[in-house]
């Protein structure tokens, strides 16, 4: 190999390296962004979930998201949701407030996540003033830019 | 030359119609075949966890896969995995006894599949002991398909209820 021939390999193995780390470097600050994102829209969730907003709340699933409660009793469906929404905030849960903590996300493909949330329920007239406390497991999508549930289970423990 | 090129433009459109119909028809046919595997793996699971194999209960797991228990305690990874269930099939559920029903499974991707599962258990004990009475719920997983066809767990949750 000649020394121009040389410089040349030299030049393509500089270029790959520094390709593979540029996009390396990309792609955990996509990653960093995503989580930032999903924590944003978890926060958003929770204050919409708050002003019991029964709509709002619905909004926050993709067209055709599913929701299951903590005796697995399904919701599927914009329509179903803001149904189920309505009932609760209008019954058992229309004194209630959420607070929920992100405790771990894993992300199963660029645009898809699944989200443990430790979630606590209070309501100044249940004993000790909580009324739930579990976790929320949900698989979010991201779609045109915006992460949505598709998937929601919550446990009560 | 008209008339040739209108014929080739038909047999084009011809060829790309079918070419679509057949993969649409193909497309529910692997998602049946997928299905199947998938409550394949939840049926060897549960044979595993109903012989109290932890070995073979925590290898229906990715390398890397998470379980969360009905009290949201994590375990992650093989290693981790593994003494998990040896712990609780040498303990309080040394006698129980898993029925597991498939309930509903969504594609999240042709390789990623949410599944919820019915869930029973008899036979369990306290953790001092004493008679459990009969547990049931719902498992939440998401399981992966591999490289080798096969559909593993990825991450595993239960509620009990």
């Amino acid at each position: 190999m000649n020394s121009i021939q040389s410089k040349a390999a030299l030049a393509v193995l500089l270029f790959l390296t520094l390709s593979a780390v540029s996009s390396r470097a990309q792609m955990a600050s996509n990653r960093d962004a995503d989580t930032a994102a999903i924590k944003q829209f978890v926060a958003n969730f929770a204050d919409t979930w708050n002003s019991h907003d029964a709509h709002g709340v619905a909004m926050h699933y993709v067209e055709d998201g599913d929701f299951s409660s903590i005796k697995a009793e399904p919701s599927h469906g914009r329509k179903e949701l803001e149904d189920h929404y309505n009932t609760i905030f209008t019954t058992f849960l229309k004194n209630a407030h959420t607070t929920d903590t992100v405790r771990s996300i894993r992300f199963l493909a660029p645009d898809l996540a699944s989200v443990d949330i430790d979630w606590l329920v209070t309501d100044p007239a249940a004993p000790g003033g909580v009324l739930r406390k579990g976790l929320l497991t949900w698989i979010l999508s991201k779609r045109n830019g915006q992460w949505m549930i598709v998937i929601y289970h919550e446990q009560s423990f | 030359m008209i008339s040739s090129r209108l014929k080739m433009a038909l047999a084009v459109s011809l060829f790309l119609a079918f070419s679509t119909a057949l993969a649409w028809a193909q497309m529910p046919s692997k998602m049946d075949a997928d299905s199947a595997a998938i409550r394949q793996c939840v049926a060897a699971w549960e044979d595993a966890w109903n012989r109290h194999d932890a070995h073979a209960t925590a290898a229906a797991y990715v390398q890397d896969g998470e379980f969360s228990s009905t009290t949201g305690v994590p375990s992650r990874g093989s290693k981790e995995l593994e003494a998990h269930y040896n712990e609780i099939f040498t303990t309080f559920l040394k006698d129980a006894h898993r029925t597991d029903t498939v309930r509903s499974i969504r594609f999240l991707t042709p390789e990623i599949a949410s599944v919820d599962i019915d869930w029973q258990m008899t036979g369990a004990r306290t953790r001092d002991g004493k008679d459990a009475p009969n547990r049931k719920g719902l498992l939440t997983w998401v399981v992966t398909k591999q490289s080798s066809g096969q559909w593993m767990i990825t991450i595993y949750h239960e509620s009990v209820f």
